[in-house]
């Protein structure tokens, strides 16, 4: 059982990459909103359905082109997405006050439920299929993957170096990271919140946006899709940390997805999916207690020196 | 009929879902998005034992309901230290990680759950149609609702209130927040492992999907349509979620599959207008339906207006004649007796403490003498509220010790710390803002028999007559503050200078020895000050040990018998006020080099 071929774990490893870097692209956007703008975003995954689902109707159903049609169905993830900051969390945070995150969540919780429902009322519950790039096995490293995927990965890579180069040397990125901080400092010093958070909010529903199509191409579309890719963002964000660059957060979500592949050499297909949150509870149970084991220790460390 | 009762029994099992997520989320604050895989777990419980077992589903859901509990307090552990954000996340993987394991057993059923549930009896009555399950079910929420209001609406409930909106300062007050917050998650946790228990029994199956997220969620939504700490509201609440469906099949004739879609739609949508419109809920905290007077929102009756009420400056003069002739003379004694013949209260030797690098306190020793006011002054970031923390067991010292009384306090949680009988304030006030003032002043009242679940169920007359006491005990503290007018009104409503009246009167209700004010004039107006220098001299004549960190010198001068001087993590001087001042380093301190 545990003769396991060299072939087989090169494979796995692709493959865990692959899947990886998907969770890592929508961890790297989650994060980037929980961390800046404290939005608890759950709307996020209808967000991200939403951009597979535009794209098929322009391409498969208008007969659109298909890199028109994709960058379409982005662009309308991304107005959507700034839309909700606008008009929804943002006032809502403003009368909530220090309830803001909670309220904030309820009232994403209740947009995620009903944009997934209406998702379903006006497309359908079945699964449709984007062909918009024609797939072609591919051979990287001597483990065998499709185009797509190599698209999706090089894609997730190059978003991750923007968003970086983005944070690291631009205004726009310092006044990001000042507001990420402390937002009522970087009012003093003339960044607008408000403002920062929509670009945020824009620059993230356009990960989500180009994490979607490919999952589109690869897999399928349908009204479900969001919701564990989505789910999986949330954990690798947390486990990331959402103030942390996403050059970290990303790899996290790489190393999600490996370990999700990887731990199917010893265990059936249908535990693997729990190995992620078994791996987040106990993260979140060393968070929690790490804190009073610190001091303990720091406290028997000093005392002996 | 048998529709209408399907419905009616769906309302009545999801109401008991609903109450339990509300005494969790309402009353204690703490969010879970997984309650409906607590009910998985008293669902498929209540299943296995009936189908291999022969048992009564009811007895099985009962089984059930104790093994949510206790998962349910394991839960609440890594919980504890969490924020909201965590605490939503912690719980969606608890979720994920509860019905994927019984997704994965094959005992269970796997994918397809359990079915064919045999049907439950009652005294050998079978439980066949729908209409046989309104009365046992109205029966167990009755209870259910019961138990919930008698945690929620006790001197139990205002702990829990007093954890969700400053777990802190709940903490300071000597209550065992850990310990709240472990049992509180068991009981929630186990009350919804019953409704799961009877959802499997009503509907003859258990499935992963019958207890899903989207499940929880919707338990969730209805508490929030309900409205958070209004019981009555989470019944509305799931009444209001429940029915939309089939008012949707009837009102609009939608097809079943596309009434299904629309109801969640709508409910999703109205859960975003709602936290919009009217965050409170249909039924805001508070409000009883039965009793009129609480329908509109209490406001404070005479206003929070920012000058002096009268009852404050009165509440000296009032003092002063209650208190015996000749005790101003006594008065003028206690002031002229050298501080040094007073007995050690609390003895601090050696206290260090480092943050990496960082110095906060280096090698403090200090004493806290009977019946004596001490003050620690010094420039900002001296390490004088740290040295609060310290004393108070909010932060753990390096080393070193304080003895309370000859008892050692380092190492004690600050509840315990408070047990013990020193209690801090806080700078930024703290009072639990959705609490009544006198309710903030109760919550500092110590043992109280409604505070422990034994008596709040098993000796309601014990738990009544304590709560009287207390109730007694803290209006006399709001008059000795002069805030008695304002007994009634939230504490949120208050301004800052009367907050922090309200805020004495509930450190002095713990009956501590020892009080630590941190800057307890800061922040006020002068007309305040007087009035408060004045209380804090008179809990001196009560003789009470009372250490205050204070920036306004005219404060130091009029109230220490002693003064240490700190800077930089270390006592640097110390003696009286006067010859404090004529140190250059004081000087220096305060006023640039001179």
């Amino acid at each position: 059982m545990l003769a396991v071929t060299f072939e087989t774990v090169r494979q796995l490893i692709a493959a865990g990459i692959v899947n990886g870097s998907a969770y890592g692209i929508l961890g790297v956007a989650f994060a980037l909103i929980l961390g800046v703008t404290g939005r608890f975003h759950y709307a996020f995954g209808v967000l991200y359905t939403l951009a597979a689902f535009f794209a098929f109707t322009l391409f498969d159903r208008v007969g659109w082109p298909f890199w028109p049609a994709a960058i379409v169905g982005i662009v309308i993830t991304v107005v959507m997405g700034v839309g909700i900051e606008a008009f929804v969390y943002r006032p809502l945070a403003a009368r909530a006050g220090s309830n803001a995150l909670l309220a904030v969540f309820v009232a994403a919780l209740g947009l995620g439920i009903a944009g997934g429902n209406l998702i379903q009322i006006f497309w359908g519950a079945q699964t449709h299929s984007l062909l918009g790039i024609s797939i072609s096995p591919i051979n990287v490293l001597g483990a065998d993957i499709i185009n797509i995927d190599l698209y999706s990965v090089i894609g997730g890579v190059l978003l991750v170096a923007l968003l970086t180069c983005l944070l690291r040397f631009t205004g726009l990125g310092r006044a990001i990271k000042a507001t990420r901080s402390n937002p009522e400092m970087a009012l003093l010093i003339g960044v607008d919140p408000a403002r920062i958070y929509l670009v945020v909010f824009a620059i993230a529903s356009f990960f989500a946006g180009f994490a979607a199509i490919m999952a589109a191409l690869k897999y399928s579309v349908e009204p479900t899709m969001g919701f564990r890719p989505v789910v999986l963002a949330f954990v690798v964000a947390f486990l990331g940390g959402t103030a942390k660059s996403p050059v970290r957060v990303f790899l996290t979500g790489i190393g999600i997805g490996l370990i999700e592949t990887i731990s199917s050499i010893w265990l059936p297909v249908r535990w693997t999916q729990l190995v992620v949150f078994v791996i987040l509870v106990l993260y979140l149970i060393s968070f929690s207690v790490n804190r009073a084991v610190f001091t303990r220790l720091s406290a028997a460390l000093t005392g002996r020196a | 009929m048998q529709v209408a009762s399907n419905y009616i029994d769906q309302i009545l099992i999801f109401s008991i879902f609903a109450l339990s997520l509300n005494l969790l989320l309402g009353y204690m604050g703490q969010v879970s998005v997984a309650h409906a895989s607590f009910g998985a777990v008293g669902g498929y419980a209540a299943g296995y034992f009936a189908l291999s077992h022969g048992w009564n589903v009811l007895l099985g859901a009962l089984v059930g309901a104790l093994i949510a509990g206790v998962v349910g307090a394991a839960v609440a552990l890594p919980a504890l230290r969490l924020s909201v954000e965590y605490l939503i996340l912690l719980t969606l993987g608890v979720s994920s990680v509860l019905l994927g394991l019984f997704t994965t057993f094959a005992q269970l059923g796997g994918t397809y759950g359990l079915i064919g549930i045999p049907p439950a009896s009652i005294f050998g009555h079978q439980l066949l149609q729908t209409t046989d399950w309104l009365v046992p079910l109205a029966v167990i929420l009755a209870v259910v609702f019961l138990i919930c209001h008698r945690i929620g609406e006790s001197p139990y409930g205002r702990v829990l209130k007093g954890i969700r909106d400053d777990d802190k300062a709940t903490l300071s007050l000597g209550k065992n927040v850990v310990l709240y917050k472990v049992v509180v998650f068991g009981i929630t946790c186990g009350l919804a492992g019953l409704a799961g228990g009877l959802l499997a029994g009503f509907n003859s199956l258990a499935t992963p999907s019958q207890f899903g997220f989207d499940v929880s969620l919707s338990i969730f939504a209805m508490v929030i349509f309900g409205g958070t700490g209004n019981l009555t509201g989470s019944i509305l609440g799931a009444a209001t979620v429940v029915l939309t469906k089939p008012l949707l099949e009837w009102a609009v004739s939608l097809a079943p599959e596309t009434a299904a879609l629309w109801r969640l739609t709508l409910y999703g949508l109205l859960l975003a207008v709602l936290m919009r419109l009217r965050p409170q809920g249909l039924l805001p905290e508070g409000l009883n339906v039965l009793k009129p007077a609480t329908w509109r929102p209490s406001r404070s009756t005479n206003g929070s207006d920012e000058i002096v009420p009268t009852a404050v400056a009165a509440a000296a003069q009032e003092w002063e004649t209650r208190l015996e002739v000749g005790e101003s003379i006594a008065q003028e004694k206690q002031r002229e007796r050298n501080w040094s013949d007073a007995p050690v209260v609390l003895e601090v030797t050696n206290l260090s403490k480092r943050f990496g690098s960082i110095v906060a306190t280096e090698e403090l020793s200090m004493v806290l003498r009977k019946g004596t006011i001490t003050a620690l002054v010094g420039p900002n970031g001296a390490g004088k509220t740290t040295v609060f923390n310290l004393l108070t067991g909010f932060i753990a010292p390096d080393q070193g010790s304080v003895k309370l009384n000859g008892e050692e306090l380092v190492g004690m949680k600050p509840n315990r710390v408070a047990n013990a009988g020193m209690v801090r304030s806080w700078q930024d006030v703290r009072v639990i803002p959705r609490l009544s003032s006198l309710q903030n002043v109760m919550l500092g009242v110590q043992d109280q028999t409604g505070e422990h679940l034994g008596p709040l169920f098993g000796n309601i007359p014990a738990v009544r007559k304590c709560e009287q006491t207390v109730r007694e005990t803290a209006m006399e503290w709001l008059e000795f503050v002069g805030m008695a007018d304002f007994a009634n009104s939230p504490a949120g409503a208050l301004s800052f200078g009367q907050s922090k009246l309200v805020a004495l009167a509930r450190v002095l209700a713990t009956n501590a020895d020892v009080l630590l004010l941190d800057e307890p004039c800061s922040g006020i107006d002068t007309q305040w000050v007087d009035a408060m220098l004045s209380l804090i001299e008179k809990v001196r004549e009560q003789g009470r040990t009372v250490c205050i960190v204070e920036h306004n010198l005219h404060v130091v001068d009029r109230l220490a018998d002693h003064t240490y001087f700190m800077e930089l993590g270390r006592i640097t001087d110390q003696g009286t006020f006067q010859e404090l001042t004529n140190s250059p380093r004081l000087a220096e301190a305060y006023f640039g080099t001179v």
